[in-house]
């Protein structure tokens, strides 16, 4: 049962918007548990990397620089800023203005990729390798796991951006931004905790 | 649809004997629980071995009345609340829903019996823990698959064999060259993982003279269960008579050049080529100062002529074999953890370097 | 509160689909919940088997304190993948994707759970996890234990790769389970529903299903680590690269001890529903075992390092952790104490599957008891590492959890089959199977207590008398399962017929037809009370009478349905 069917039959319909709005509160409910198990993924390995920076005798390990600061604050600001993009994004979907509401994905999706380059950038000049010592294995693994996280979620954007595009949403039932907004912020949140973690620690 | 429910009995045919009977039970298990001594069903070979045995005494104690209570009222309520065969197929029990003073005290009593038992524990860790040591300290060293043994005095590791003197508060250093292993001897009560990295400990009083197994409790490869060292706890005399006999024993062994780690050689080493390298790789982490000089090791600025730069396991001064040993195969201690020299990157030669160079400091200062 | 007349249903509880026309679509890839937890079943029964196997080797082994009849690698082999695959591949898998899957979503009165697709694609991990795992032992099986502890887990065979692969891949399917259980019990239930009329089972897969979700990616992330560092060198564990080996511990007993828990509840769930059906009366104090499952739940997250007394972390540190352990003890002495009162003033009849119930309140309180002698650290300090921990924990598991499943098996395959297991060859299996538990697993206590360490293939002499008796003790168990096995094929074909509630039981699995229709009622009911109430009428409105339901896919589609 699509949203497009749903939408399609029922856009009139009461009985089929009432259908809709129950699916979509379990849908929600749903997803944001497992963006709920995916938090403990990344509190597991932020776990170990706090467990072995209070183990290690010396800190950074013999060899290891320190990733720049300033690079990831000017990336940092680039992925907060594509947040408020997409919540302008989302602000314009929900007021029926569909073409402004296409920009400010398109610009979300944007700062994603080039976030992305940042993080490509910054792993090809930092003095660290992700066998090399305690701190690659826990920074790469950790903005790696992240990184692949902002990926994914350029791809759903994108979906997502389609998806309007074909009409499987309306003003009323449009269940999955919802979910791609939610997923969008999470990936922002996790970012705080990783930038703390590694730039300002 | 509503069934006639079975008429009430009280609290049920024989409830009360039952109960009696119980308590009884309990009343004769736990009389031989309290009188026996613990030692007769294994020995206690050491203090503090005794806190482990009365806290286990305790448990049982407790643990046989609430097992007894528990499975004897199962026991009895499950056979005297049958289906009589004369109840119609459909009978009911008594429609009750719960008891509120009953649960309440079911709730207050484990409650009170488990802060009486965790206090009891607390106790007993705090016993164990704090337990006298000190006088005499040995290292334990778990390897893929034996023991090996450290002693004050002596240069080289024992193997298989952990000798104490009798009524000496004794420290147990336990560490592994490898992987995890585990340190037990079940007379002793006490048991601590050996793990790579760090030095676990126990502190110990040997009461009883004989020969027992230290006892490998954790799982460490394909010859896990091949791994047993002796423990052997005699008077004090045989044990200084033992120590000397391992002091003759190295100090006559044909071994590699002066016992250092092989493919060293002291007598190659370059001071110079030593400070070079001092200033690359060690001064991240030690000064050229007095011991107490930490930066994040001690300073080695005396540790050959200084017996305030002890070694691990007594008082005596470093030699040189030491720091290769050490620059060797890393070190980790109470003092922390020194990485090996395969992960600093140094060669053999580097070591003799290192050694030669440190040697003419010593003397310098 | 009482409920309208006129039953207020939910849009999606009158969305009710045409059934799958094929094969395929109705008993392989379904979407149905009921036959995807008879799929768990299935493929967790068949590991069980194996797994019971394996551990028969095991005891053969053991028969002779110098036993030749394993090569030490093989024995380290076989330990690990037993304990692997009875946690991850059969009692996690049954508990939840099987027993939740069948009866929960029955038992709130919902057609499915909230995402059958999701419920589909967990199931379908499950088959290929259990493949990995077993055909490791082409390569080298895991060797280190069910716990894999590094750095010894680094030098070890392939397999412990496999493993880390199969394991997170069934981890996968365990949360995806968890997150669609708690939206179907959170969202689906029958109107009037509220939390204190649902069925104990539903709470006890509620605290269940939190567990899986927010546990099981801890373990994920460890395996990961694990996989990585054996793979690309990559230091987490290994401490000559800097890494900790008890970093390992603290990851992965953090998900391990939820994960007993996990295990447990709907275990206890399970008696929770056959006492009082079995006794007549209502499971006294509902409330306080609603809310202990609950209590159980939160507080099994805060106890993991009481599995890491002796490990050389932070000394002090064993402290809380031992008084934490210590307070799980009450919620669950509070369910003990419940279910034996629910039999006090009982018209008890003894079918297996109450059989089976009562012995799990005796062997699960051993187990419990055995537990407290481990969490006070003094005494663990004798006990970790030893054949103490081996007794306990098959205690709890199997005392306590597959005895539970036994009963729920018993108890439900009337509802699934449409017909009853032997009742006579159930209480043989019963008999056989509680006395040669207690023969293989008693004897293990003083075991470890005077000297004998676990996951070692050899032992000193002293103990060869008790090692043979837990090994006899072990074969007889294996006649008892098979007694079980063939029972349930047996009957699946020439049972006596159960009619939709054989037991005259009260909670809504049993309203409609045994199979339930496809759409599990034909009118979802209003719900106006707790089901335990055995002198009152049910406490239902609107439902359909179930000797008129169809079952499975020959019913037809309900009036009134869109």
């Amino acid at each position: 049962m699509t949203a497009a069917t749903i939408a399609h039959e029922g856009h009139h319909d009461d009985h089929a918007l009432a259908l809709y709005r129950e699916v979509a509160d379990i849908r929600l409910l749903g997803f944001v548990l497992f963006l709920i198990s995916d938090c403990v993924l990344f509190s597991s390995f932020i776990f170990a990397y706090i467990y072995m920076r209070d183990a290690a005798p010396v800190w950074p390990p013999t060899g290891v620089g320190l990733p720049d600061a300033n690079l990831a604050a000017v990336n940092s600001i680039i992925l907060f800023g594509s947040g408020a993009t997409m919540h302008f994004a989302m602000e314009n979907w929900k007021h029926g203005t569909e073409i402004k509401f296409r920009r400010w994905m398109v610009a979300t999706i944007v700062l994603g990729a080039l976030f992305l380059t940042g993080q490509g950038w910054e792993y090809t000049h930092i003095n660290a390798t992700w066998w090399g010592s305690t701190f690659g294995a826990a920074f790469f693994t950790l903005t790696g796991m992240h990184g692949f996280h902002v990926f994914c979620g350029i791809i759903f954007l994108i979906v997502l951006l389609n998806q309007t595009l074909s009409g499987v949403y309306n003003k009323k039932q449009y269940f999955g931004l919802v979910a791609g907004t939610l997923y969008w912020h999470f990936v922002d949140v996790i970012w705080v905790f990783l930038f703390f973690l590694f730039y300002v620690w | 649809m509503a069934q006639q429910a079975r008429p009430r009995q009280g609290l049920g045919p024989g409830f009360w004997p039952v109960t009696l009977l119980l308590a009884v039970i309990c009343a004769f298990c736990d009389y031989f629980v309290v009188v026996t001594p613990a030692s007769s069903i294994l020995r206690e070979a050491a203090a503090p071995a005794d806190q482990t045995d009365e806290l286990f005494k305790v448990l049982t104690f407790f643990g046989v009345i609430v097992f007894v209570f528990t499975i004897g009222y199962l026991v009895y309520f499950a056979i005297v609340w049958r289906k009589k065969k004369t109840d119609p197929e459909d009978a009911l029990g008594i429609q009750i829903h719960g008891n509120f003073q009953l649960e309440l005290w079911w709730t207050i009593v484990p409650t009170l019996l488990v802060i009486a038992i965790g206090a009891i524990s607390i106790k007993d860790w705090a016993g164990i823990f704090y337990a006298q040591g000190g006088q005499l300290a040995v290292e334990a060293i778990g390897y893929q698959f034996g023991w090996e043994f450290r002693y004050p005095g002596l240069a080289d590791p024992v193997p298989d064999e952990l000798h104490l003197p009798l009524g000496v508060p004794t420290t147990i250093h336990i560490s592994s060259k490898d992987v995890i292993h585990g340190f037990w001897t079940p007379e002793v009560r006490l048991k601590q993982d050996a793990v790579p990295g760090l030095v676990t400990t126990i502190h110990i009083t040997p009461t009883e003279v004989g020969t027992y197994r230290i006892i490998c409790s954790e799982y460490c490869g394909a010859r896990h269960g091949y791994m047993v060292g002796k423990l052997i706890i005699e008077p004090k005399n045989t044990f200084t008579a033992f120590l000397d006999h391992e002091k003759y024993v190295q100090a006559h062994a044909p071994k590699g050049p002066g016992g250092l780690p092989p493919g060293v050689n002291l007598a190659n080493g370059n001071a110079s080529a030593g400070q070079t390298l001092f200033a690359q790789k060690c001064s991240a982490c030690h000064s050229l100062g007095a011991f107490d000089q930490r930066i994040v090791g001690p300073g080695l600025g005396k540790i050959f002529a200084d017996p305030s730069h002890p070694k691990l396991v007594d008082g005596a001064a470093a030699t040189p074999e030491d720091a290769a040993g050490i620059i060797d195969s890393g070190f980790t201690g109470d003092i922390g953890t020194m990485p090996n020299a395969k992960t600093n990157g140094l060669s053999n030669d580097d070591i003799a370097n290192l050694v030669v160079y440190l040697e003419s400091v010593s003397k310098g200062q | 509160m009482a409920v309208a007349a006129e039953v207020q249903h939910s849009a999606l509880a009158e969305h009710i689909h045409h059934a799958p026309k094929s094969f395929i679509n109705r008993y392989i890839f379904t979407l149905d919940h009921k036959i995807i937890g008879l799929q768990y079943m299935i493929v967790g029964s068949l590991f069980f088997i194996i797994s019971g196997l394996l551990a028969e080797l095991i005891r053969v082994q053991l028969l002779n304190s110098d036993g030749r009849f394993l090569t030490p690698e093989h024995f380290n082999e076989l330990y690990s993948v037993h304990g692997s695959s009875m946690v991850w591949l059969v009692i996690i898998p049954l508990a939840t994707g099987g027993f939740g899957n069948f009866v929960m979503p029955l038992m709130i009165g919902a057609r499915d759970v909230a995402f059958p697709w999701l419920n589909a694609a967990s199931f379908w991990m499950f088959p290929p996890a259990g493949l990995i795992l077993f055909s490791s032992f082409l390569v080298g099986a895991p060797d280190a234990g069910w716990t894999e502890y590094p750095p010894v887990s680094l030098q070890g065979p392939p397999g412990t790769s496999m493993w880390c692969v199969a394991i997170f891949l069934i981890g996968i399917s365990s949360t995806l389970t968890g997150i669609n259980f708690l939206v179907t019990m959170l969202k689906m239930r029958a109107p009037g529903m509220t939390f204190t009329r649902m069925p104990l089972f539903v709470w006890a897969q509620l605290a269940t299903a939190v567990l899986n979700m927010v546990a099981t990616t801890a373990l994920a992330a460890a395996l990961l680590a694990l996989f990585l560092e054996r793979t690309f060198g990559i230091p987490f564990y290994d401490p000559s690269h800097g890494g900790s080996p008890v970093m390992w511990q603290h990851m992965f007993w953090f998900y391990s001890h939820p994960a007993v828990y996990i295990m447990i509840l709907p275990a206890f769930g399970v008696i929770s529903e056959v006492l009082p059906t079995f006794a007549r009366k209502p499971i006294f104090g509902y409330k306080m075992i609603a809310f202990s499952s609950i209590a159980i739940a939160l507080l099994g997250f805060m106890v993991w390092a009481h599995h890491m007394f002796t490990s050389g972390m932070t000394p002090w540190l064993v402290l809380p952790f031992m008084i934490l352990t210590f307070i799980i003890a009450v919620p669950t002495g509070i369910k003990i104490f419940s279910w034996v009162a629910t039999l006090w003033g009982g018209n008890i009849r003894y079918t297996t599957a109450m059989l089976f119930a009562v012995g799990f309140i005796a062997t699960f309180t051993f187990g419990g008891i055995t537990g407290i002698f481990l969490a006070a650290v003094p005494a663990d300090y004798q006990e970790h590492g030893t054949y103490f921990v081996v007794a306990h924990i098959h205690y709890v598991l199997f005392g306590g959890s597959v005895f539970g499943l036994l009963a729920g098996a018993y108890y439900w395959f009337p509802k699934m089959s449409g017909r009853l297991l032997n009742e006579f060859w159930g209480h043989v299996h019963f008999w056989i199977t509680f006395v040669a538990f207690n023969v293989t697993f008693l004897p293990m206590h003083w075991l470890g207590l005077l000297g004998m360490p676990r996951r070692v293939p050899v032992y000193d002499p002293q103990f060869t008398d008790w090692n043979r008796v837990a090994s006899i003790g072990s074969f007889f168990l294996v006649i008892g399962m098979a007694v079980f096995f063939i029972n349930v094929i047996w009957s699946i074909k020439h049972g006596k017929r159960a009619g939709p509630n054989p037991w005259n039981a009260r909670t809504l699995e049993w309203m409609t037809s045994s199979p339930p229709p496809y759409y599990n009622f034909v009118k979802v009911p209003g719900v106006l009370h707790a089901p335990y109430e055995f002198d009152q009428p049910l406490p239902y409105i609107g439902l359909e009478p179930a000797e008129n339901v169809v079952s499975g896919y020959k019913a037809p589609m309900p009036a009134g349905s869109h």
